[in-house]
């Protein structure tokens, strides 16, 4: 079954994508659509297929069934037009090593049609932004490969697209280079630019992402939001309740309807699991009453949401089952 | 304007990681050397003649091993993504891929020539215009050779993923092949201009089905 959510903004459409390659299929009719502004994150084990998709949105790929539109326009037959609305990080990012990132810069600049006179402000405010000023005359053979993905990054937002598609992004960076780079992909989100992303890294994805996909095995098999998932998978709530003072005498007298038991991984700290179905709030609600009525005093009450990366565990155990 | 763009990077490419040095100071050291090798006894022939067929075979299988080692590593590393996510043409990178080395060689070509004919006017205490025919006509033949050896480099470059491979091919291939542009001057020894027809056609086809090659290719 092919998952869509068709709407009428939507930027990017693939509409029942296949892809073989000789006789292994790697996509199986893979339809979705990215909105405007989307920060898409598309996710799923190794081997799913998400490079496949990627190289098919940006053109790489040319020999595939169903189509592939922006904005209308089929990447088959209008993809010159189409190229310039879009930015691409590959997983590897590949320069020809003799050259400076200067040099790099003010090639794909002038192919992706940015004038002369504004190309050069445009490579220091892109260098600048992503904190690689300092290396603009280096060779790339005498950089990092995480400065290498850097660079990458610099070129693929250094035109200003409209989309900008991203294979494994923050793989192979520092945790301070991810947070920036995460930075700069809310900041452009903001501006108006479409993004969409593969990750392993699911705690960026959950920090990024306001729509996901999930792909296993060539095929599309959840697209939404993490909330749609998280309810998708009915996966049982958990309310976490920090205390500042612990009488214990809860251990007796706690009798709430909904709670299907109640773990204290530390002194102080009682995880509360609900039963499926469970109405939160009037669980929370006489969850407070009754632990102040047994001499207890709270200091914290906050009910827990399942990370993405729980959930696509889950998620994936389910569907190998299946 | 993109393939200007892209021959200009490629020429500076070749500049900056010293294939230019190779070919520009190494052929014409190389020429010095047959000369002085020789004991400058070259049966008769013009030096700057017999600079020339060297130049066609050693300078044309030296460019289009270069070529395809260059064309190889950048299909491994995905260098062409980056331009073909652009609005660029896969025919104007095989183009510029051809065109910059074909420019340098046939450079490299011109200046080794000189030291020819410098070496022949030497010998021969001036340059005769028998000598100048004969050097014209060499230099028919070597532009000739190295034009096909440049083009069967660049096919060679997009149809091999190994680079092993692509260098036999190079050695057996590309360099048998440039030899067609000396067969229609064997037939007739007065007609050196018919050089060029192989030295045109050849090269011609050999970008065509190079073009098709990469136009076919999923990166």
């Amino acid at each position: 079954m092919a998952v869509s959510d068709s709407n009428v903004s939507d930027v990017v459409g693939l509409d029942s994508v296949s892809k073989f390659y000789g006789r292994f299929q790697a996509l199986d009719k893979v339809t979705f659509e990215i909105h405007k502004g989307d920060i898409f994150g598309y996710i799923g084990p190794n081997g799913a297929g998400k490079t496949t998709t990627i190289k098919i949105l940006v053109g790489l790929l040319k020999k595939f069934d169903g189509s592939v539109r922006y904005d209308g326009l089929s990447v088959k037959d209008s993809w010159m037009m189409i190229s310039k609305k879009i930015g691409y990080l590959p997983q590897a990012t590949g320069f020809q090593e003799w050259r400076t990132v200067n040099h790099a810069l003010t090639t794909f600049g002038k192919l992706s049609g940015v004038s002369g006179s504004a190309l050069a402000g445009r490579i220091d405010s892109v260098l600048e932004r992503i904190g690689i000023s300092d290396i603009k005359d280096k060779k790339i053979n005498q950089l990092s490969g995480g400065t290498v993905q850097k660079v990458g990054m610099a070129q693929a937002i250094l035109h200003e697209p409209e989309i900008l598609i991203l294979d494994e992004p923050m793989a192979g960076l520092d945790p301070k280079s991810r947070f920036e780079f995460k930075e700069i992909f809310k900041d452009l989100s903001k501006g108006g630019t479409t993004i969409f992303f593969s990750s392993h890294i699911l705690s960026d994805v959950q920090d990024l992402a306001n729509r996901i996909g999930i792909l296993n095995g060539g095929r599309l098999t959840h697209l939404g939001t993490v909330v749609d998932l998280e309810e998708r998978m009915k996966l049982p709530k958990e309310v976490d309740v920090v205390l500042s003072k612990d009488s214990g005498k809860w251990r007796n007298k706690l009798s709430v309807r909904g709670i299907r038991e109640v773990v204290e991984p530390d002194p102080h700290h009682l995880i509360v699991r609900l039963e499926k179905g469970a109405d939160i709030d009037a669980v929370v609600d006489e969850l407070i009453r009754q632990l102040l009525a047994s001499d207890c005093r709270i200091r914290k009450v906050s009910p827990v949401a399942p990370t993405l990366e729980e959930l696509y565990m889950r998620y994936l155990g389910g569907a190998e089952q299946q | 304007m993109t393939l200007e763009l892209l021959f200009k990077d490629e020429l500076k490419g070749f500049y900056k990681s010293k294939v230019m040095l190779v070919l520009w100071v190494g052929l014409p050291i190389l020429t010095i050397i047959m000369f002085y090798g020789t004991g400058g006894n070259v049966e008769g022939m013009p030096m700057s003649t017999l600079t020339a067929i060297v130049l066609g075979s050693v300078g044309g299988v030296l460019s289009a091993a270069m070529l395809v080692s260059s064309i190889i590593v950048e299909k491994e590393k995905h260098v062409y993504d980056l331009f073909l996510i652009r609005p660029v043409k896969r025919r104007d990178i095989v183009l510029s891929k051809f065109m910059s080395i074909y420019l340098c060689v046939a450079v490299a070509g011109f200046i080794s020539l000189s030291i020819g004919l410098v070496i022949d006017s030497v010998r021969f205490g001036g340059i005769s215009s028998p000598i100048l025919g004969a050097t014209f006509n060499a230099l028919l033949l070597a532009l000739s050779m190295m034009a096909i050896a440049c083009s069967a480099g660049v096919l060679i470059g997009f149809i091999s993923s190994s680079m092993l491979v692509g260098i036999i091919l190079v050695i057996y291939g590309a360099n048998q092949l440039s030899v067609m542009a000396a067969l229609p001057s064997l037939l007739l020894p007065e007609q050196a201009w018919l050089a060029l027809i192989p030295g045109v056609l050849l090269p011609v086809i050999l970008l065509l089905v190079a073009m098709r090659v990469f136009e076919k290719k999923e990166l």
